[in-house]
């Protein structure tokens, strides 16, 4: 990754000025800032294969106020800034690739409130999603997003990185429920955008800015999010087709019937052999596709829901449609989809999980553009996805030790996110550019928006220290 | 770089770093800090074996000891990591020469002298060796290195619960599972293959840490915890199923709840054995945080007594708000643990191992 624009006149070199780590020291604690090479290396990865970067120092403050006073500080000096949660993102977007400071918000961890009465939740920045999750449901209510780290990942990360999850056809991702942000800027003010309210024009939607803005443009403190009262029931159903494009024609022909469910998944063959050989659950194993569809709601409304995604799969043609017959029952199904990255990650030492999302009729065009390419790089590769959504994650596995197999998966996935370019989608549908996919996003957003990110970044942080090298940098 | 072979190579390959040990972890729950969570623990491990960090590193040397070891992390992996095993690599590098921590080095040399274990378990009062293993019984009783010493009582309640079923063979010394998590594995397998001599065949054990450690050496096959043996013989062997009453105190049934053992959850997959049969002596309560570890962790609650100190206190809030009349253990250091948290506290629950439970009810 090249050092470009604004980057240039950051600090650089070995370590932090002695005056900078004191003044740090000063704002959080002499045991929250870490320099030594062993108490920081922890910090220079994150859930993204092959990236690494050591950072200079790790900064663990515990109040607005300290963000507010170190990135006051790093702009200062011209220090760079990445923020990081818990490391779970898969855009390698918390690797420090300038060094600097990695600023990580996991001591910020307390939920502040959940309102029945406004379906709202306040939350700090580094609260997990599933604690947000449960928090909301022990008061009956549900927090939508559902990304697949939830247990892990924090809440400012999944705002940062604009997550989404298994039900976003029916509920959206995370920037359908951020109503409010508190977000630190580089230049040290701290700021509230939005608020409680799920109707106000005041201004640019700058809460919708920073949502997907990946640190690059301000450190998210605290988030308000909306909450939807918990569903009543859910269930699900399984159906096998010969090919993925009969398995992408029912899941049109769901949704143009005018059925929105809540789980529309999908397993393509190489995934089910996977899954299978791993769990032994009874797959079909000669199947082209596994369909996973559910619904969420009233009993009779979901009753009547899966009947009907179950009659479609029927008259298309599939080889075999199930529906669970209690909430046992759909755990089992789902557990199908669940163990897809177990499965794979046992495979190789290296997973890949990348997620290239095409218009939802493109579906199964794509996949087979995927296995042709990744068959003509000689790669192993499985591809699962949410299909209502378009969103596809081929899985590529490998040993690093295997002589070329990381430059051959690479070319693979050069020609596989250009392909979906080509078919009217986007380099990712949810996981984020990061440094990862940096490399492509000219080629995404062509150079006029590219140039208006720059312009939005500087707008943001003159200094260019937050999350140098991505995005807008 | 070249790697210096301190870990088994595709060990600490398989992680995919993904993160989703975090929140399963003990340490990571107390600090927040990547640092000490089991995926930055493999990041260190990664850095040792490249040669980008070296031993004499204070990071290093502080997380390889504050782990607790539990191996919670295990059962929510993706990529099938065996956290344990790389852990006893990497102790078993770390803990050398100056490196090692001096109360490690003591339980080793103790946990030796099986003349001495021995004699303590006779001076205790243990259950009496019966000569050499007989060919005849369904399984070989373990009586444990420093259970025998603390806990004699659990021997004899073996025993009571399946007269004839098992013998108890001489000659038994420590299995080695202390040595394995204190940087000593090589001693550690040692100890285990010379036990599974003096006892061949299947081999009971009522500490969960024994248990796993005896079946990574000797084979899963070899090895049968207290409870999941009881229900497999009473299950066939109906005849020899004892009555077992329903225990009371004040005239209202006992409320009970289990502490799970790590390596018996975590290691040898065994949950719901003990907890179905706590259910048939006494109203069982499932406790928040049964699955965690209690802070005992083998040897971590002499090595670090103020960490292990503050794992406990998370359970024992949750069992004092439980109302409880027993917490029932199946490893002899939580049994140990739990008794000295609840004593310091003036709590009034009473803590069993899971033998002395059932043996009581008949």
């Amino acid at each position: 990754m090249s050092t470009q624009g604004t980057t240039s006149r950051l600090h650089s070199g070995p370590g932090l000025p002695a005056d900078v780590l004191a003044e740090l020291r000063g704002f959080v604690g002499d045991q929250h800032v870490l320099v030594h090479d062993g108490d920081v290396e922890p910090f220079s990865r994150d859930a993204t294969p092959l990236f690494r970067a050591r950072p200079d120092a790790v900064v663990l403050p515990a109040t607005t106020a300290e963000v507010s006073a170190i990135l006051a500080l790093a702009t200062r000096r011209g220090i760079p800034v990445t923020p990081r949660g818990a490391g779970s993102n898969l855009a390698a977007a918390t690797i420090p690739e300038h060094g600097g400071i990695v600023l990580v918000l996991t001591r910020m961890n307390r939920v502040l409130e959940v309102s029945q009465g406004e379906l709202l939740a306040v939350v700090q920045a580094g609260t997990t999603t599933a604690t947000l999750a449960d928090a909301a449901a022990a008061k009956g209510l549900l927090y939508a997003p559902d990304p697949g780290s939830r247990t892990v990942s924090t809440v400012a990360g999944n705002v940062a990185m604009c997550a989404g999850g298994l039900r976003g056809l029916k509920y959206g991702v995370t920037r359908n429920y951020v109503l409010g942000l508190e977000v630190v800027l580089p230049t040290g003010e701290v700021m509230r955008t939005g608020g409680r309210l799920w109707k106000d024009v005041a201004g640019y939607d700058l809460t919708r800015l920073l949502t997907g803005s990946e640190g690059t443009l301000a450190v998210i403190t605290e988030i308000t999010v909306g909450l939807l009262p918990m569903p009543a029931t859910s269930s699900t159903g399984v159906a096998y087709f010969d090919n993925l494009s009969d398995a992408g024609r029912a899941v049109a022909q769901i949704i143009a019937q005018g059925t929105l469910p809540a789980t529309l998944e999908f397993l393509d063959n190489r995934c089910v052999n996977a899954v299978e050989d791993y769990a032994q659950l009874g797959l079909d194993r000669q199947a082209g596709a596994l369909l996973l569809f559910g619904d969420d709601g009233g009993p009779d409304v979901v009753a009547a829901s899966l009947q009907r995604m179950a009659d479609v799969c029927t008259d298309i043609g599939a080889r075999g449609v199930t529906l669970a017959q209690d909430i046992a029952g759909s755990e089992a199904l789902l557990y199908a989809r669940r163990c897809s990255l177990p499965a794979l990650a046992r495979l190789a030492p290296i997973t890949m999980l990348e997620d290239v999302t095409v218009p939802r009729p493109k579906l199964a065009e794509m996949v087979d553009t995927i296995d042709a390419i990744t068959a003509k790089h000689d790669v192993t590769c499985a591809t699962f996805g949410h299909a209502g959504d378009g969103n596809l994650h081929p899985t590529v596995v490998f040993d690093p030790g295997d002589g070329d197999a990381r430059h051959r998966a690479e070319a693979a996935f050069d020609e596989i996110f250009h392909a979906a370019m080509a078919l009217g989608g986007t380099i990712t549908g949810e996981h984020g550019v990061g440094a990862a996919k940096r490399p492509w996003l000219a080629a995404r957003l062509g150079p006029d928006q590219l140039a208006l990110l720059k312009r939005i970044k500087t707008a943001f942080d003159p200094a260019g220290i937050l999350n140098p090298g991505k995005l807008g940098s | 770089m070249t790697d210096r072979d301190i870990f088994d190579k595709d060990l600490l390959a398989a992680c995919i770093s993904c993160g989703f040990c975090l929140p399963a972890c003990p340490t990571y729950a107390m600090t927040q800090d990547e640092r000490s969570s089991p995926r930055g623990r493999i990041t260190l491990m990664r850095a040792l074996e490249t040669g980008r960090l070296d031993e004499d590193d204070p990071t290093l040397q502080e997380q390889s000891s504050f782990c607790l070891g539990c191996r919670a992390c295990e059962t929510v992996c993706p990529a099938g990591v065996q956290y344990g095993a790389l852990l006893e690599q990497w102790r078993d590098h770390q803990w050398r020469g100056r490196h090692v921590p001096p109360a490690a080095l003591a339980l080793r040399t103790g946990m030796r002298a099986k003349p001495l274990i021995e004699a303590a378990g006779r001076i205790r009062g243990a259950a009496k060796p019966t000569g050499p293993a007989r060919p005849d019984v369904e399984a070989h009783l373990m009586l444990g290195c420093a259970e025998r010493a603390m806990f004699p009582q659990l021997s004899k309640a073996v025993l009571r619960l399946l007269p004839d079923a098992v013998d108890v063979p001489s000659g038994q010394g420590c299995c080695g599972a202390l040595h394995a998590h204190n940087g000593d594995s090589r001693t550690a397998h040692r100890m285990a293959e010379e036990l599974g001599e003096v006892m061949p065949g299947v081999i009971l054990t009522t500490a969960g840490g024994c248990g796993a450690h005896v079946a990574q050496v000797l084979g899963r096959e070899r090895v049968r915890e207290l409870s999941e043996f009881l229900l497999q013989y009473w299950g066939e062997h109906p005849d020899r199923l004892p009555d077992l009453r329903r225990l009371t105190v004040d005239g209202r049934p006992v409320r009970a709840a289990l502490q799970d053992s790590c390596h018996l959850r975590n290691g040898l997959h065994v949950t719901a054995e003990p907890r179905e049969l706590i259910a048939r002596v006494a109203d069982y309560v499932e406790l928040p945080s049964a699955g965690t570890c209690c802070g005992a962790a083998g040897t971590y609650s002499i090595l670090r007594p103020e960490d292990s100190q503050r794992v406990l206190d998370i359970h024992l809030d949750e069992i004092e708000a439980a109302d409880l009349d027993y917490l029932i253990v199946v490893n002899m250091p939580c049994q140990r643990q739990m008794i000295n948290g609840l004593k310091r506290r003036g709590s009034k629950v009473r803590v069993l191992h899971l033998a002395e439970l059932l043996a009581s009810a008949l």
